[in-house]
C-alpha cells in the first residue's frame, strides 16, 4: 500500500500538470522584393500567393506557454520539407544534416562526399532546424522563432 | 547534450518524410505539390516530459513555365545550291516544374539580319520541323518524323528539333536564308495529342495550382518575356563556286613560217586554252566537265589535249601553262574533258591543238 501511494504521489504532478500546455503555431510567408512608389527596392513579406521554385520563404513559429507552470527543456524542432532548402535563421538555431541524429552550427558540421573527402556542410544540406532553450519558459511567456528557406 | 535531449532529437527525427515529393533538378519542385512544414515542441514540466506539440501549415507549389530554344552550334549551315534536306538543329528544353506539350512554329525571315550576321535574301523550300525520334542528335530522313509539337516533355527534359528544307538551285555564293523556331507551352497530360495553349493565371492566387510565366524574351519577333514562348534563330549560307570560263587561242606554227611569226593559213597549228577560274571565297567546284565542239574547218591534233593545267595572269590576257596531264577525247567532233576539283581562288585549264584545214 505504501508502494502504491508512492506511485500515486509520483504520478500526481504530471496528472496535475495535464492542464499545462504549450501552444505552437506555424506560418509561412513569401519574401518578395518590390519596387516602391519612388522606385527603390523594398523587401516585403507577404502571404504566399504564387509560390514557384526559387522563391524565398520565411517560416515563423509562435510558441506560448499557455499553462500555469514553467516549461523546461523546451525544444522546438522543425524538419525541413523535402522541397525546401534551408537558408539560415537569425535566431540561434541548431541544425542537423543527418535527419536529426546530430546537431550543431552549420560551420561545425561536415559532409562526406562520394569520393571520401569531407567538406563543410552547406545550407542546402540541412534536414532539421531546432531551438533548444536553456532557460525555462515561464507560464504565460511566448516568443517567435523564424528561419528562411528556398523552394527547391 | 543530455540523454533526454538525444532521445527527443531522435523522436523528432522520425517526423521527416511527411512529403513524398521528389524535388526535380533545375525545374524545381513539381507544380501542384504541397509543401508541408511541421514544427514540434518537446518540453518538460516539473521534470516530466510532456506530450509533444505539433504545428504545421501547407502551401501549394504553382506552375512556373520556362522553356528555352537554342540553336545547336554557333555557325551557319553551309549549303550548296539545289541541295535537298539541309538541316539546322535546335534543342528545346522544358525548364518548367511541370510536364508540357511544346507547340513548334517554324518561320523564315523576310529580309533583315539573320542569326549569324548575314542579310536574309532567300527562303528554303519545304522547310519543316522534325523531331529527333531516335535521339541520336543528327537528322535521319525517314526515321526522324515531322512534328508540329513535342509531346509530353517532362520537367528538365529536352528534345532535339531539326529544321529541314531544300535550297533553290538558282541561289549563288553568299546568299543567306534565316530561319526561326518558336516553342510555346501547352498543357501536357494527353500523350499523342497536343494540349491547349497554357495561359498565365491572372488576378489573385488561388488555392490550387496557378501558372506563372517566367520565360525570357527570344530573338524571334513575337516572343516577348513572360509569354510562355521561347525561340531561337539560325541560318543557311549558300557556299557555291563562282566559275568563269574563258577561251583563248594562239597560232603555234604554219607550214611556211614555222614557229616564227606564224600565220593562220591552212595547215597552221592553233592552240586553244579553255580557262576555268573559280573566284575566291566560294566553294570548290568538283567534276567540272568541259565539252568543246571543234570548228568544222579544223582537225584535232591527236593526243594534244591536256587537263588541269595552270594559268598565269588573268584570262584572256594571261598565259596558259603547258603543265597539265594528258586527257580528254574527241567524240563526233566534240572535245570532252573533265577537270578535277577547282578550289576557290584557283584556275585550271584544258589545252589542245588543232590544224586548220
Amino acid at each position: 500500500m505504501r508502494a502504491l501511494l508512492f506511485v500515486i504521489a509520483l504520478l500526481a504532478p504530471s496528472l496535475a500538470l495535464a492542464a499545462n500546455n504549450v501552444t505552437l503555431s506555424s506560418a509561412v510567408f513569401l519574401e518578395k522584393t518590390i519596387a516602391d512608389s519612388s522606385g527603390h527596392a523594398r523587401i516585403v513579406l507577404e502571404e504566399p500567393q504564387s509560390v514557384t521554385p526559387g522563391d524565398q520563404l520565411v517560416f515563423i513559429l509562435n510558441y506560448r506557454n499557455a499553462g500555469n507552470a514553467p516549461a523546461s527543456d523546451f525544444i522546438v524542432t522543425n524538419p525541413l520539407p523535402a522541397t525546401v532548402a534551408y537558408s539560415g535563421s537569425r535566431d540561434s538555431a541548431q541544425v542537423s544534416i543527418d535527419g536529426g541524429r546530430s546537431w550543431g552550427t552549420l560551420p561545425a558540421l561536415k559532409v562526406r562526399e562520394a569520393d571520401g573527402r569531407w567538406r563543410s556542410a552547406m545550407p542546402e544540406d540541412v534536414t532539421h532546424v531546432r531551438w533548444a532553450f536553456k532557460n525555462t519558459i515561464a507560464a504565460g511567456a511566448h516568443g517567435k522563432l523564424s528561419f528562411r528557406g528556398v523552394v527547391r | 547534450m543530455t540523454n533526454i535531449y538525444k532521445h527527443l532529437a531522435i523522436a523528432s527525427g522520425t517526423m521527416v518524410g511527411i512529403l513524398g515529393v521528389t524535388p526535380a533538378l533545375a525545374a524545381g519542385t513539381t507544380a501542384g505539390s504541397t509543401i508541408t512544414n511541421t514544427a514540434t515542441v518537446n518540453y518538460q514540466v516539473g521534470g516530466v516530459a510532456q506530450t509533444a506539440i505539433n504545428a504545421s501549415n501547407n502551401i501549394t507549389v504553382d506552375r512556373r513555365i520556362t522553356l528555352t530554344v537554342a540553336e545547336v552550334g554557333s555557325a551557319t549551315t553551309s549549303v550548296a545550291p539545289g541541295a535537298s534536306a539541309q538541316v539546322t538543329t535546335f534543342t528545346v528544353t522544358n525548364t518548367s516544374n511541370d510536364t508540357l506539350d511544346l507547340g513548334l512554329t517554324v518561320a523564315q525571315l523576310a529580309g533583315g539580319t539573320a542569326a549569324h550576321g548575314g542579310t536574309d535574301n532567300f527562303d528554303l523550300t519545304g522547310l519543316g520541323a522534325f523531331v529527333d525520334t531516335n535521339g541520336n542528335g543528327s537528322y535521319d530522313a525517314g526515321t526522324d518524323l515531322a512534328a508540329t509539337f513535342l509531346d509530353e516533355v517532362a520537367a528538365d527534359a529536352s528534345r532535339t528539333v531539326f529544321l529541314v528544307g531544300a535550297i533553290p538551285i538558282a541561289r549563288v555564293n553568299g546568299d543567306v536564308a534565316g530561319v526561326t523556331l518558336t516553342a510555346q507551352a501547352r498543357a501536357g497530360g494527353g500523350a499523342g495529342s497536343q494540349g491547349a495553349v497554357i495561359a498565365e493565371t491572372v488576378g489573385a492566387n488561388t488555392a490550387g495550382m496557378d501558372t506563372v510565366f517566367a520565360d525570357a524574351a527570344g530573338p524571334v519577333a513575337g516572343d516577348a518575356a513572360r509569354d510562355g514562348k521561347a525561340s531561337d534563330d539560325d541560318d543557311y549560307t549558300v557556299s557555291a563556286p563562282t566559275l568563269t570560263v574563258t577561251k583563248q587561242s594562239r597560232v603555234v606554227s604554219d607550214p611556211i613560217n614555222g614557229s616564227t611569226n606564224p600565220k593562220l593559213i591552212p595547215g597552221a597549228i592553233v592552240e586553244y586554252c579553255i580557262v576555268v577560274a573559280n573566284a575566291a571565297g566560294g566553294a570548290s567546284a568538283t567534276s567540272v566537265a568541259i565539252s568543246d565542239p571543234l570548228p568544222a574547218q579544223t582537225t584535232f591534233v591527236a593526243s594534244s589535249s591536256f587537263l588541269n593545267g595552270t594559268y598565269t595572269g588573268t584570262a584572256p590576257t594571261g598565259t596558259c601553262n603547258l603543265d597539265g596531264a594528258s586527257g580528254g577525247s574527241v567524240t563526233a567532233g566534240t572535245l570532252n574533258g573533265t577537270l578535277g576539283t577547282i578550289a576557290a581562288g584557283t584556275t585550271r585549264t584544258l589545252y589542245f591543238q588543232v590544224t586548220i584545214n
